[in-house]
């Protein structure tokens, strides 16, 4: 009985994982290309949920265009916030760490601003599920009962990874931005256009994190407060990957599923708020530079 | 900017004093609690400010230790019975001590990597609070008890007002002597550019490690602040709202300036006040409110108001 307890929580952390995972890679190909870390990751995953939500209930589309509205406006969010914030931050020359800082407290603002405007609309003052991506009797892997929709979550999730994998390995763009990420002064050198790069990188992180968002608020219910929570876990996901992998991320996401899932298991679901905690500290102490990469990399100069 | 600090700012620090020994009978018992707040959370941000803004890291935990420091002195009261002067500062050095132990990993690698741990660690530590149940109360919470200084009992914000304005004053004083001290120009250094600073010889995992304990330590410090002017304290009073409040009076005020800081603490600190008699739906607009002002004034103002006003200033001569 204990075993199918197991087996179950496993199989649903790797769901919730997968979700973790694309919030991780949001957050990561960020940092890569702009080493700012997004402290709003988890809002705009939650503005993810409540503009389906809107799209769904308000203008009574099917899922499909929700995806399509939430994808538009995730993509506009990100390209207006970078270039009417944090260009405007950067392009002020350098100043060392101070830049740095400073971008970083303007994605803590971003998170304030996202969470204030959500919590204007009247659907937002309790906690609410999106409708079902998928309805249909569970199906059975051995004993294991899996919900249709946790398969159709994964299945996406799975989908937006490769087709972003497929982007930066086989499009002239994908190559272009990981030139960017790698060397920004000999990427503007060869032509690339850096400052609409890492605009479009916003774009795409943004879209990223809110089609996690609708993949989570199918599931579980949603507040306003409801991203502080998964941003947690996906930090931690993301530095178990070593803060610059995307298979990295996909690990760290996953196992942070799971983890999750044991400890509400075995010990109390309260203590779920310290799983990440716990996770960060131990990478930390025992392999700073993530599960993946073979060596410590250092920034160049 | 470096060696001792002008006279004319020693004098500033006795007028704090001496208004903490002259206003109280003055003044309605109201507005000494609106000003015993303010001072607290101006230990506060001069702690979170000597981190951020001189020497450049960025941090999440400042409201965790704040309540490290605010649990510690409580309990040692209680427990132990230790006089306020004893469990003060034994409340302050545990979450120095805290502070010490999360810094130490989370400098090896990544810069941001302090921020990712101390973000994680602001929810764990809340977690603690909330269920370390026989210790902190749990969710029900911690009675504070009378604290006792030199015999005197500390029951009324009237009473407690000269003993903040002291160890404020102290606060600034040792704030001053830090930044104009090797370790404040360390600090500067490792802002600046980490490369340079390192190549001068500067250990700057040494400086991250230590700048971060030291403002874990004003933290808690004014967490034992905080435990003089309360009766009560849940792990409610230390969440990210806090630590965001302090993160806009730094940022808004002027990071990297004392009198910067002091002038955000009062702006943001008032502002929750005034906005409650002008406003009925405060609680659901005050997260947009502080968001869009910490955006707007770290994008077009980046050295705050006390930044834009001396620059004017230097402008026009």
């Amino acid at each position: 009985m204990l075993t199918l307890a197991l087996f179950q929580g496993i199989a649903s952390g790797v769901i919730t994982g997968s979700v973790y995972a694309l919030l991780a890679i949001s957050i990561v190909i960020v940092f890569k290309s702009t080493e700012v870390v997004n402290f709003g990751g988890g809002e705009m995953l939650m503005s993810g949920t409540y503009l389906a939500m809107m799209a769904l209930v308000a203008f009574d589309m099917p899922y499909v265009a929700a995806f399509g509205f939430v994808v538009v406006g995730m993509f506009v969010l990100g390209i207006s916030f970078e270039a009417g914030i944090l260009r405007v931050i950067a392009g002020r020359g350098r100043h060392g760490q101070l830049t740095l800082v400073a971008l970083v407290v303007a994605t803590v603002g971003l998170s304030y601003i996202l969470k204030g405007v959500m919590r204007l609309f009247s659907y937002t003052e309790q906690a609410r599920r999106l409708p079902s991506l998928f309805r249909g009797p569970p199906v059975e892997f051995g004993q294991v009962l899996l919900q249709r929709q946790d398969l159709v979550i994964v299945g996406i999730a799975v989908l937006v990874m490769l087709l972003l994998f497929a982007f930066f390995q086989f499009t002239f763009t994908g190559k272009a931005l990981r030139a960017v990420s790698q060397n920004p002064r000999a990427s503007s050198l060869v032509g690339i256009p850096v400052k609409r790069m890492r605009t479009a990188v916003w774009g795409g992180a943004s879209i990223l994190a809110g089609i996690a968002g609708v993949l989570i608020g199918a599931k579980f219910p949603v507040t306003p407060d409801f991203g502080g929570t998964v941003v947690l876990l996906s930090f931690a996901a993301a530095i178990i990957g070593g803060f610059n992998s995307l298979p990295g991320c996909v690990l760290g996401g996953v196992l942070l599923g799971v983890a999750q899932n044991l400890v509400g298991l075995y010990f109390s679901s309260a203590a779920i708020a310290v799983t990440p905690f716990v996770v960060i500290m131990a990478v930390l102490i025992i392999r700073p530079e993530g599960l993946l990469s073979g060596r410590s990399v250092l920034r160049k100069v | 900017m470096f060696g001792s600090p002008p006279l004319r700012h020693q004098i500033v620090l006795l007028v704090l004093v001496a208004i903490g020994f002259a206003l109280p009978p003055f003044v309605p018992e109201y507005y000494l609690f609106l000003l015993n707040s303010l001072m607290v959370w101006a230990a506060l941000a001069l702690g979170l400010d000597l981190l951020m803004g001189w020497s450049g890291q960025f941090a999440f935990a400042h409201m965790a230790f704040f309540g490290v420091g605010c649990y510690g002195t409580v309990i040692l009261t209680k427990q132990l019975d230790l006089p306020f002067l004893l469990a003060m500062p034994g409340g302050a050095l545990i979450a120095a001590v805290v502070g010490f132990l999360v810094a130490i990993p989370s400098t090896r690698l990544r810069s941001i990597y302090l921020a990712l741990a101390t973000f994680a660690f602001a929810e764990g530590a809340r977690f603690v609070f909330n269920s370390w149940t026989g210790l902190t109360g749990g969710p029900d919470g911690l009675r504070i008890p009378t604290m006792t200084i030199a015999g005197w009992k500390m029951t009324s914000d009237r009473q407690v007002f000269p003993v903040l304005a002291i160890i404020l004053a102290m606060l600034l004083f040792a704030t001053q002597q830090i930044v104009r001290s090797r370790f404040g120009r360390e600090m500067s250094a490792v802002r600046d550019s980490e490369h340079v600073a390192m190549a001068s010889g500067i250990d700057v995992r040494r400086v991250k490690v230590l700048a971060f304990t030291v403002s874990a330590l004003y933290s808690g410090i004014a967490g034992g602040m905080y435990a003089l002017i309360n009766s009560f304290i849940n792990a409610q009073q230390f969440g990210m709202d806090g630590a965001v409040l302090a993160l806009s009076m730094v940022v808004v005020g002027g990071m990297g300036s004392i009198p910067g800081v002091l002038i955000g603490v009062v702006l943001i600190g008032l502002l929750p006040v005034v906005l409650q008699t002008k406003l009925r739906s405060m609680q659901l607009w005050q997260e947009l409110i502080y968001g869009v002002m910490l955006t707007l004034s770290v994008t077009f103002m980046p050295r705050g108001i006390w930044g834009a006003v001396t620059g004017a200033l230097r402008g026009r001569r």
